[in-house]
Order: C-alpha cells, then sequence, then structure tokens
C-alpha cells in the first residue's frame, strides 16, 4: 500500500471534514477516496472518522494518528526536495532572503558559514527583503528560506531558534552627553524614526506599543531605512532612531566621531528585534538546515544575539475569554 | 462591492490581522464574501450552536429551561468571568445558565450545558441546519487543557514564543471546534428568520444574544443608538472573532461573522478587537448601498 498517497487522503478528509470536499481538493472522485480511508482503517486497524450521513468526524485514534500523519508528509516532502536537489546536481538553488537591517560582517559571516557547511554544488540565490515581502513569497512558492522578524503570522511555516538584539537609541551626541546608558523615558519630546510599518506591522506596532509602556510616547514618527539618510535625520531634526549595536553601533561611532550622532544602549534593555528563520512546513532539506545553522551562528558571533526568553508577566483580562 | 472588499482586507492590514468574514442581508441573501468558506477555530464563539441546541431539545420537550442545576464550585471549568470566576457553589436554571454563557462567555456556564444536552447534540443541531462545515470536537475545558498542555510548562507566559504559538492544538481548525464565516451566517439568519427554533424560541435565543456585554469588537463598528447589534465572540491567544446580527430602524438586518488571527502574540491589542467592528460596518455599509439589490421589504422581527 502506498502509504504516504494514504496519509494524503486521511489528511485532507480531517481538514476538510467532508468527503466531497476532500476529493475535490485532492482531484479525485469520491468513492475512491472512501476506499482509500477504509483500506488505510483496515490497514491500521484502526476507526479514523466517525461518519454520519452528513459529516466525517475524526475519532479520538484518529486525531491523535492526525499529527503523526502531517509529520510523515512533511517528512516525505522534504525527502523529495533534497532527491530533486541531489538529481539536478549543479543546477540546484536554494532561494533565501534576509532582512535589510542585518550589519554587512552578519552577512558576511553567514555566506562563509553557509559556504563551508558541505553545501557545494548549490547556488545560493539571496535576496534582500522584508517579513512581510518574505511571507508573500513564501506563500507563493518563490522563497526557500528566509531571516525573519518576529512577531508576524507563523502559520504554514517552520522556524528555527528565535534568538534576539538588543536595540539601543541613535542621538545626537550632546543630548547623550554624561549617558552611558538612556531611559526610554527620557526621550520624551523627540520624535521616533522608525522603518515604514508595512514592513513588518506586527514588530512596528510591538515597538510603539513597548516604547509607550516605558515612558516614551513619540510626538510623532517618521519613516525611515538606509543608515545615512536616519542619521542625517538624527543629526538634522534631534530625533532618535531605534538601532542594534552591531549595525550602527560603537565601531563607527569611533571612525567618524565627528558625525555627531552616537549610539546608546537603553536602560533595561526593554526593546530587541526578535528573528528566526523560516521556512514552509515539510520543505525543509539540508540545503535549509545549512542556511539556518549558518544563520544562527553568524547572529549570534557578529550581532551578539541571544536566545528569546519570555520573561514579562502576563495579566490577562476578562474579555480574553480563557484563563491558563 | 469589490470596493468595500478591497477596504476590508485593507482594514485587516492595517489593524495587524489576518481576517475572514462573511455577510448577509438576512431578508434578501444579498452577501459579501472575504474568506467565507475558509475553516476557523470558533472558540467561544461555539457557544452560540451550544444556545441554538438547547432551545430545540426544550422545543422538542426533552428539558425544561427553568430546571435548576446545582453548580459546585469544584472542577469547575476555567475562566475569568461568570461562574467560572466565582468561588462559591450556586444553583441556576438551565437559561441563567445560558444568559452567562452568552453575555460574559462563561466557560463554566457552557460546560453544565454541555454536560446536559451533550457534544453530540450540538453537533446534530448544526447539521440539521445545514451547517456541513462546522463541527465541535471538545467541551471548553478540553480545549482550554489543549492549550495548557501545549504551552508547557511556562504558561501563559509562553503565549508569546512563536514556537508555542505554531504548535497550539487550538489554533488549528482540524483538531478543535470549527467553522466558516458563512456557516455561523447562515446558523444567525436561521435564528433571526425562525427557521432554527420555533418564535418562542427564537426570540429567547435573540434576547440573549442582545445581552453580551462586550462592547470593543462588532458593536464597536456601529456607534449609533437607534441600531441594535447582538453577537457572541470567541477568542484564545492570537485568535478574535465575533459573530452577530445588526438590526436597522427601516427593517434592514445582517448577520455578519467576523474570523480573525493576530500576527503579535500580545494578548491585549484595541485595534485588533476593534477591527471586527470596522470590517463589519464596511460590510454591512456595502450590503446597504442601493447598487446591493433590493433590500427585503419585511419589517424586523
Amino acid at each position: 500500500m502506498d502509504l504516504v498517497r494514504h496519509l494524503e487522503c486521511f489528511v485532507a478528509v480531517a481538514e476538510e471534514s467532508h468527503f466531497g470536499r476532500a476529493a475535490a481538493r485532492l482531484g479525485m472522485a469520491q468513492p475512491p477516496l472512501s476506499q482509500r480511508i477504509q483500506r488505510l482503517e483496515r490497514h491500521l486497524g484502526v476507526r479514523l472518522f466517525e461518519r454520519t450521513s452528513r459529516q466525517v468526524a475524526l475519532t479520538e485514534p484518529g486525531a491523535l494518528l492526525l499529527a503523526e500523519a502531517r509529520e510523515v508528509l512533511a517528512r516525505s516532502e522534504a525527502f523529495m526536495a533534497t532527491a530533486r536537489r541531489i538529481r539536478d546536481g549543479e543546477t540546484g538553488l536554494l532561494r533565501a532572503a534576509l532582512p535589510p537591517d542585518l550589519s554587512g560582517e552578519t552577512v558576511a559571516a553567514l555566506l562563509a558559514g553557509f559556504t563551508g557547511a558541505g553545501t557545494s554544488g548549490l547556488e545560493l540565490e539571496l535576496h534582500e527583503l522584508s517579513t512581510a515581502q518574505q511571507l508573500e513569497r513564501f506563500a507563493a512558492h518563490e522563497l526557500d528560506v528566509g531571516l525573519i522578524h518576529h512577531p508576524c503570522d507563523v502559520s504554514g511555516l517552520e522556524l528555527g531558534p528565535v534568538l534576539r538584539r538588543e536595540l539601543g537609541v541613535l542621538l545626537p551626541r550632546q543630548a547623550a552627553a554624561g549617558l552611558d546608558e538612556v531611559p526610554l523615558a527620557s526621550l520624551t519630546g523627540r520624535d521616533l524614526i522608525l522603518f515604514p510599518r508595512a514592513g513588518a506591522p506586527a514588530v512596528y506596532d510591538d515597538l510603539l506599543t513597548t516604547c509607550a509602556r516605558n515612558g516614551y510616547t513619540p510626538p510623532a514618527v517618521r519613516h525611515a531605512q538606509g543608515a545615512s539618510f536616519v542619521r542625517g535625520l538624527v543629526l538634522s531634526t534631534e530625533a532618535v532612531a531605534l538601532s542594534p549595536r552591531d549595525t550602527h553601533g560603537l565601531a563607527q561611532e569611533d571612525a567618524a566621531p565627528e558625525r555627531g550622532v552616537v549610539w546608546r544602549p537603553l536602560t533595561g534593555a526593554p526593546l530587541a528585534l526578535r528573528h528566526s528563520v523560516a521556512w514552509p512546513a515539510g520543505r525543509g532539506d539540508a540545503a535549509v538546515s545549512a542556511f539556518a545553522e549558518a544563520a544562527a551562528h553568524a547572529l549570534r558571533s557578529t550581532a551578539g544575539a541571544a536566545p528569546d526568553l519570555p520573561s514579562r508577566p502576563l495579566h490577562l483580562r476578562p474579555a480574553s475569554e480563557y484563563w491558563l | 462591492m469589490t470596493d468595500a472588499l478591497d477596504r476590508i482586507h485593507a482594514a485587516f492590514a492595517d489593524a495587524g490581522v489576518t481576517g475572514r468574514l462573511h455577510a448577509l442581508d438576512i431578508d434578501s441573501g444579498a452577501q459579501l464574501d472575504a474568506g467565507a468558506d475558509q475553516p476557523v477555530c470558533t472558540a467561544s464563539v461555539h457557544k452560540l450552536c451550544l444556545l441554538v441546541t438547547l432551545h430545540e431539545q426544550a422545543a422538542a420537550g426533552l428539558l425544561d429551561l427553568t430546571e435548576q442545576v446545582e453548580c459546585p464550585p469544584e472542577s469547575r471549568t476555567t475562566g475569568p468571568t461568570g461562574l467560572a470566576a466565582m468561588l462559591d457553589g450556586a444553583r441556576l436554571s438551565l437559561r441563567d445558565l445560558a444568559y452567562l454563557m452568552m453575555s460574559v462567555s462563561d466557560n463554566a456556564a457552557a460546560d453544565l450545558l454541555l454536560a446536559r444536552v451533550g457534544l453530540d447534540a450540538v453537533n446534530r443541531t448544526t447539521a440539521r441546519l445545514g451547517l456541513t462545515r462546522t463541527y465541535a470536537v471538545h467541551t471548553f475545558g478540553e480545549l482550554l487543557a489543549t492549550i495548557k498542555e501545549d504551552a508547557g510548562p511556562g504558561g501563559a507566559r509562553s503565549l508569546a514564543d512563536p514556537h508555542v504559538v505554531a504548535r497550539l492544538r487550538a489554533l488549528d481548525p482540524a483538531r478543535t471546534n470549527h467553522s466558516t464565516p458563512r456557516d455561523m451566517t447562515r446558523l444567525l439568519a436561521a435564528v433571526w428568520r425562525d427557521e432554527a427554533c420555533i418564535p418562542e424560541h427564537g426570540a429567547a435565543i435573540r434576547r440573549i444574544l442582545g445581552l453580551q456585554v462586550w462592547p470593543h469588537r462588532l458593536a464597536s463598528g456601529f456607534p449609533f443608538d437607534d441600531v441594535h447589534v447582538a453577537g457572541k465572540t470567541g477568542s484564545l491567544p492570537t485568535v478574535r472573532n465575533e459573530v452577530g446580527v445588526v438590526e436597522y430602524p427601516d427593517g434592514g438586518r445582517y448577520a455578519v461573522a467576523v474570523f480573525t488571527r493576530t500576527a503579535r502574540t500580545s494578548a491585549l491589542q484595541p485595534a485588533a478587537d476593534a477591527v471586527i467592528g470596522t470590517a463589519a460596518r464596511l460590510a454591512v455599509d456595502a450590503l446597504r448601498a442601493p447598487q446591493a439589490g433590493p433590500r427585503g421589504t419585511e419589517p424586523g422581527r
């Protein structure tokens, strides 16, 4: 019996709760689909579905087996993807993406780590894309792996470990005088320079919420992304910008002290960028793993990224409708 | 209509949610579909199916809505409202339990009612009403237990972790109580047209749906004193839903079902709650616009 094909039928019927719709989704007729499910049930010796005249519902054993069935299908897809790459040999291509906020050093370390990981014969096609753009390309099957910002909608994706890059603040030199670190609340009255919201709306909203929580609600938010443009705005408008140490950090400041823009850590490290490598569920093969490992290693070694640990208390309010 | 759809999708995107919506003019049948057939997790919206089942059984003489139920404080399903949050034993009628279940989404009241009518009866009722894509696989207590189990030792805090959110069974329509926006507007239309129950019971269901206390979702889109909103919310980590009926004084009545998922994992997201009202309003305005076709002239209930 073709187990993979039968499991595809099982998962489709479970997800659609309906033989007709599952058959349509699988591009087959309903009678052979019902036969396959019956054959699978006989083969396993387990009843997977309760059938009534209108509905099919998973039995309890069926629900237990569903997660495993998805796992088998995901592994089988990954197996086929690897086989395709091996078959395609020299023309094997990994389409990967990085966000625009990494330092050149991190990108270089990632590439060095990836090419040193026994991925010879594999071509890496690297794009600079925001999280929103990466999610779109994942959905369109145009991207194999990418480094994304959290939070974002992770449905249909598998994730590597989440790493946290602490954010500090870029501010005019005179504003930082005498301060080794800057409390967020002391930025009151200054405009904030932030990336355009469309690039990662959830991250944008989270950053502004955390600023507000720590006593800093900027009078206005100005949108800018390029490092030079951001520095120019800080210098000319007295606004401040958020930035990880590694991209706008002390190295650059030391190299060009006359520029008048300095970077300081924020007191209590309330803000961070959270990253993980992501790939479409079931599509993780050796090349994707090599990229994920190289990215995590590069972030840890060049950008001071550390594992992300949930630490804030959570007070659910009655409208949450659930309680843990 | 396409203009309204574009604006609805833009509103969802602006609020940081993925949204599915179906809106139906109960009398003309005109409708607006923004992902109306996508499978969605119902969460507490499924309490509406339970309420209809309860009244169906009462209408059939299987139970008496004034029947008293002992509600001991031990082993109550957890929750932040109603009996789930109360400390002492109580004795309530079935219909007052239903009131708590719908007005404040009381999980303990809901499971006491489920224990009385049975999960199978709820699924038989939804099937009888033609809701072929609606199914309850567990009680509310069992649903919450999956979240607790999947969240692991970190408890509620770990719900900010993308890995935890990705593995919650409660957020996978195939493994939890589920429906579609279109099935839910079909159910609401049946209740409002007295096709789900005889008129006496239909009126009781409509009354109780109008007593929901939450102002932040569907109702927030209709800040008009002369417009009546009745509904039921549903919430889980990253999930915000509401289904309900909006009635205008000219007789226009519209069933709307909105199911959303937020990208952010924070528990408090007022903009994500409010966009349910915003999207519903855009949909109802589109259905009320002259080009939507003639509306039924039959007056409201």
